[in-house]
């Protein structure tokens, strides 16, 4: 019974050691201990592992170890801040030691063999690349969009040039205009005739004006067919291949106004084109495009004429002058009666008629600077507007003496006659189609007609018509026969 | 000047209005650049969503940009717009079915 008083207090003693070495410890170290497993229950396999890796070869300390020995393992753990920090948990760690020691050892046996090839054998997964968060791997997408910007920014800043050079040009020949046209800028929209005094647009690279209301002409049409500086690809294009900004005239006459003839001249490419283009310069302006260096024109420019006299005619002084001051400003200029476009490619099986014509002038200049026009350079196309109005004054007053109207005229009877052969076959049938439609419908109509009285008038009608037609055609022939003897 | 300074030419009674010309009897006046660019868009962009190419999506949207630019003004704006929303939803569409950056053909 002794005994067992005096084991208690030991015992006691045994359980307080702990609570002593406890309050060894800052009351914040105890705390902590206390609150690492609370918190996190692998905390203490955390410790234990770390631990163990250190001091795998070393023999475990025993378990009631002195606080020298967990010092001396503390120093080679390279995790411990400060000597402070050490003396706190340096205890706990030995604790812990001491506690999985055994465990330890078992549990890493051969560790460190397999750790090396371990990491040898480490594969990298490339991470794709949407989950990579990187804006790098989307350059494709950045490259789409700038170009998209790029394309955007171009639209704007070649509308706004284009823009810009349609009204300078329009501010200086506004002048001119005015004074020489009642109506100046119209739209056909709107219901009284009243100038609206401006540009109409028709594309970001067209501007139109419609000058109406002067003497020896029905109206001006005016087109400025600039480049287009809006679009990126034509830009781009241009780089390889320039061109130039044009400004074409229409001046469409009343019957009046000029004699019947057909003339042209301009640079010899524009010539050997609208040769094979037009109709009219096709037909009667047959002979290839002669240099006008006889009038004393530069050899650039080339004639298409329809007659020597009609040159001579055109070819006075004050228009050798523009011709030859602003050559390089010219690409066409084209005078005729016979004017229907360009050549329309002709469908089989359709009965054709000889397409309208109207009596025309028709000048193409192009702007200089060959793409990179300045609004200041529009300036420079006055002269060729004098020359347009100049031109529609002289051919009121050039008329062609006898023998010239004979030709011409001459000719335009040629011009039909071989268009009427060429579609005479066309025409006789549809003659055919159409007389084979009417007897139908004239049959058809007899057969509906329910009086009977009614239908053998009609039927007897009908004979009698046919009956004279072949009396017709037999007169027609006994003639030929007799003509022919 | 060859203006007769003494009269006037202008004719108020002599005026005609203007009239459009007539692109239906000469089709050759007519550029048909915007109208190709829209029907190119519109197929790129059925391309784009229904093979869920990204790239022909994107030349869809070109298309569509083109088209507009080259457009003239009397042409319907209507049209214009559903090229371009077409065009843009199929790029939405590619990327939404499959974020992944588009990778270069080289």
């Amino acid at each position: 019974m002794r005994h067992l008083v005096f084991l208690l207090p030991a015992l006691l003693l045994l359980l307080a050691l702990p609570d002593t070495r406890g309050r060894y410890n800052d009351d914040f170290d105890d705390g902590e201990d206390i609150a690492e497993f609370d918190d996190n229950d692998f905390a203490e396999f955390e410790d234990v592992s770390e631990d163990s890796a250190v001091d795998v070869e070393k023999e475990p300390p025993p378990r009631a170890a002195p606080p020298s020995i967990p010092v001396e393992d503390d120093e080679d753990e390279a995790t411990v801040e400060n000597e402070d920090g050490q003396d706190e948990f340096e205890d706990a760690d030995a604790q812990d030691q001491d506690m999985y020691s055994k465990y330890d050892n078992e549990e890493f046996e051969g560790y460190e063999k397999t750790n090396p090839s371990f990491k040898d054998t480490l594969i990298y997964r490339e991470v794709p690349a949407h989950l990579q968060n990187s804006w790098e791997s989307y350059y494709m997408e950045i490259l789409m969009v700038t170009g998209l910007l790029a394309y955007i920014m171009n639209y704007i800043i070649g509308k706004n040039k284009n823009s810009r050079l349609a009204q300078a040009w329009f501010n200086s020949h506004r002048e001119l205009l005015e004074s020489n046209f009642a109506l100046v800028g119209d739209d056909g929209t709107s219901k009284e005739a009243t100038s609206t005094g401006k540009l109409n647009q028709e594309n970001e690279h067209i501007y139109n004006l419609w000058c109406s209301g002067r003497v020896c002409c029905e109206g001006m049409l005016i087109q400025l067919k600039f480049l287009k500086r809006q679009d990126l690809l034509n830009v781009l294009s241009r780089m390889m291949r320039p061109a130039c900004d044009q400004v074409q005239v229409k001046v469409t006459l009343n019957d009046e106004d000029m004699d019947t003839f057909v003339f042209a001249v301009g640079s010899r490419k524009a010539m050997a084109r609208l040769q094979k283009e037009l109709q009219d310069l096709s037909e009667f302006c047959g002979d290839k495009p002669k240099s006008g260096t006889k009038y004393g024109i530069p050899d650039s420019l080339a004639i298409l004429s329809e007659m020597g006299e009609v040159t001579d005619g055109v070819m006075d002084s004050k228009m050798v002058h523009y011709l030859t001051t602003h050559a390089d400003k010219i690409e066409s200029i084209h005078f005729s009666d016979q004017f229907s476009g360009p050549k329309v490619m002709q469908e089989e099986g359709q009965p054709l008629k000889l397409p309208e014509t109207k009596k025309t002038l028709l000048f193409t200049f192009n702007v200089p600077g060959m793409g990179n026009t300045s609004p200041k350079d529009m300036d420079s196309l006055l002269p060729l507007m004098n020359m347009v109005i100049y031109s529609i004054d002289k051919l009121k007053k050039l008329r062609l003496n006898r023998e010239g109207k004979q030709k011409a005229d001459r000719n335009r009877a040629r011009v039909e006659e071989n268009f009427l052969k060429h579609t005479h076959a066309q025409r006789q049938e549809a003659a055919q189609t159409r007389r084979e439609e009417k007897k139908r419908a004239e049959k058809e109509r007899i057969m509906n007609e329910e009086d009977p009285d009614r239908q053998r008038r009609l039927e007897e009608a009908a004979q009698r018509r046919e009956q004279k037609k072949l009396e017709k055609k037999q007169m027609k022939m006994k003639q030929i026969k007799v003509k022919a003897m | 000047m060859t203006v007769n300074n003494m009269a006037d030419p202008r004719r108020p009674t002599k005026i005609f209005r203007y009239k459009p010309p007539n692109t239906e009897t000469n089709p050759t006046l007519e550029d048909p650049t915007p109208d190709y660019m829209n029907l190119l868009g519109m197929i790129f962009s059925m391309c784009g969503l229904m093979l869920k190419l990204k790239w022909c999506a994107w030349i869809a949207v070109y298309c569509s940009f083109i088209s507009f630019a080259n457009s003239r003004s009397s042409e319907d704006t209507k049209q214009m717009m559903s090229s371009f929303m077409l065009s843009i939803s199929a790029v939405v569409m590619s990327y939404l079915q499959n974020p992944q950056p588009m990778s270069p053909p080289w």
